[in-house]
């Protein structure tokens, strides 16, 4: 029951065989006549050149690129299966590609990475900036991680998005907002306790800080107990893994040290992005909680205590990272609307405010339907919210003034809604005229 | 927050926080491992430092808690003129205290001590891939003397 169906599994080989990959490149003008290659290409294209040579930002207008978006990773992490390398990693990559395409309506194009090194991660993926309107780095192992997205986001002009780390804490935060609206709590004010400080809640710590969350309020958790200053290991943390480090000194404000019992004691809400479950976390360390505590447990595909157990235990709302359980925290919820609206206002950055604008409008969105202890997200179907994302990160870009492109409210609305729902047609036309086919029995 | 020379009753704070540096230094290289009985080591180490006429150790205290500590002493320089040098062997701030000045108020202090007990320079003992602490130290005008070198044998 825990484990990824039988099933899936199985289909999932038959038919990436059957398709050989998730996704191509399409043509996106009209060939009507050979003549047209005049055009599109040489002698025709010199002229589209010279125009972008004169004026590199007009490469945004004149080809692909405002749409195009680089999924990047070197394999040293993927999913839960660890470090299996570029090859390993694309299947997982072509994944990430169609649901960017047909949530987001972005182009994205899988591109694993043979490199080993930060350094020679870095180059490539500047190598790749003048063809691409963002880059999604994924699956790529922690410490690494944090410093390949920050040197990234400082040395490129387009967004570089970690969505292990921004995604999960973007919903995360989403998820958040409202399961405290539930509970009568505000941000402010709220014990919240991160279990697992790898990229999901070194991220989520800071995320929750500049939405509003007392930094002394937060506690965060690694695999040696609570992170804090006098900590044994906090000189090795300040030369190997500063983000932990830097959050051992601002978190904490009791001062707080122990395991994830004495952590908890107390807690309004435990965010657990620590390994595989079922029984990581223990009924004993959920039941000394405040009452109407929250719990999300963010393993996948083993949540780090199974949600009948966490109620058992006292929790009132449970999240999990999984679809077969209420209230999935899932990442797809949001990369693809964020692109969509940063590529949309031709954006130099995603920042932080711009994931905060995104968890909101995610949020209200939800509330919109009527929030309740099993429905605190929407899910992928009620898909009508990604347009709305994206304009409100369109928008947050433009008060960021990261925005090449200024839209107004009305006009991020329209791109986005009419650009996903071209994706959405594209894939039922191609279904509807056989050309992509239904799977093999 | 006080800075003052340290009392034989805070030998056990003191003496923690130079664990603390050893086994920092330990990060730089595996010729750094420290001993078993460490902490031990540096108590007595500590204790027979404190009231030495040639030793200086040297603490910043947040009310009655050890914050910080510096420990030097002062060695002749046979060949070379000038001729007495305060050495620093030791140099540790817990995290939760750093780049709030302390360490430039503490090197201040100990610099003053250090000359009243004779020493005409100031040095420092670091890790050469401590790139934090020598970094400390350059800006504040050290610059580098010597470079020891090691290996096993």
């Amino acid at each position: 029951m825990l484990k990824p169906k039988e099933d899936s599994s199985k289909k999932a080989l038959r038919y990436s065989r059957f398709y050989g990959g998730k996704v191509t490149v399409a043509p996106k003008v009209p060939v009507r006549s050979l003549e047209d290659f005049s055009i599109w290409y040489t002698p025709g294209v010199a002229a589209v050149s010279r125009l972008i040579e004169s004026d590199p930002e007009m490469s945004f207008e004149y080809t692909g690129r405002w749409n195009t978006v680089a999924v990047v990773t070197d394999g040293s992490r993927v999913l839960g299966l660890g470090n299996i390398g570029p090859e390993g990693a694309l299947p997982v990559m072509e994944g990430k590609a169609l649901i960017y395409n047909y949530l987001g309506g972005v182009n994205a194009i899988p591109l694993p990475a043979r490199v080993k090194t930060e350094d020679e991660l870095i180059s490539f993926v500047k190598a790749l900036e003048p063809s691409l309107g963002g880059v999604n780095l994924e699956d790529i192992e922690s410490p690494k991680c944090f410093d390949v997205l920050e040197r990234l986001r400082a040395e490129m002009k387009i967004p570089v998005w970690h969505d292990d780390q921004q995604g999960t804490a973007g919903v995360t935060l989403a998820a958040l907002f409202n399961a405290l609206e539930l509970t009568d709590r505000r941000l402010r004010g709220s014990k919240i306790v991160l279990f697992g400080a790898g990229a999901a809640n070194i991220a989520a710590e800071r995320l929750l800080v500049k939405a509003g969350a007392n930094p002394r309020d937060l506690i965060v958790l690694d695999s040696k107990g609570i992170l804090h200053p006098e900590r044994e290991d906090i000189d090795k943390l300040l030369l190997r893994n500063r983000w932990k480090h830097d959050i051992a000194l601002r978190t904490n404000g009791e001062r707080v040290s122990g395991g994830l019992k004495e952590a908890l004691d107390g807690a309004d809400a435990l965010v657990a992005a620590a390994g595989q479950g079922p029984e990581m976390i223990k009924p004993d360390q959920i039941s000394v909680m405040n009452k109407r505590a929250i719990t999300f447990f963010l393993a996948n595909p083993v949540p780090e205590m199974l949600p009948k157990a966490a109620h058992e235990a006292g929790a009132e709302i449970v999240a999990t990272g999984r679809s077969d359980y209420p209230n999935q925290v899932n990442n797809s919820l949001l990369f693809p609307a964020i692109f969509r609206g940063a590529l949309d206002v031709r954006a130099r950055t995603i920042t932080d405010r711009m994931v905060i604008e995104a968890a909101k409008q995610l949020a209200e969105f939800a509330r919109g339907k009527g929030i309740s202890k099993n429905y605190i997200l929407p899910t992928m179907v009620q898909w009508e919210f990604y347009p709305r994302v994206a304009a409100t990160v369109g928008q947050a870009a433009v008060r960021e003034g990261v925005a090449r492109k200024k839209l107004s409210s009305k006009e991020s609305l329209s791109v986005a809604t009419r650009t996903i729902e071209h994706s959405r047609k594209v894939m039922d036309s191609l279904r509807r005229n056989g050309i992509i086919l239904d799977p093999p029995e | 927050m006080q800075i003052r020379r340290a009392k034989k009753d805070e030998v056990d704070a003191v003496a923690d926080l130079i664990v603390r540096t050893k086994r920092l230094n330990n990060e730089f290289d595996p010729l750094f491992a420290v001993v078993p009985d460490v902490k031990a080591r540096a108590e007595k180490h500590v204790l027979a430092s404190i009231g030495a006429p040639d030793k200086l150790v040297l603490i910043a205290a947040e009310g009655t808690k050890v914050v910080g500590v510096l420990q030097a002493e002062r060695r002749e320089r046979t060949f070379y003129e000038p001729h007495e040098e305060g050495f620093i062997t030791d140099f540790y701030i817990l995290p939760e205290y750093r780049r709030k000045a302390l360490g430039n108020d503490m090197i201040l202090q100990a610099s003053a001590e250090l000359k009243k007990m004779g020493a005409q320079i100031i040095v420092a003992d670091v890790p050469a891939l401590n790139e934090i602490a020598n970094h400390f130290y350059t800006k504040r005008g050290f610059r580098s003397l010597t470079n020891i070198v090691g290996k096993s044998p």
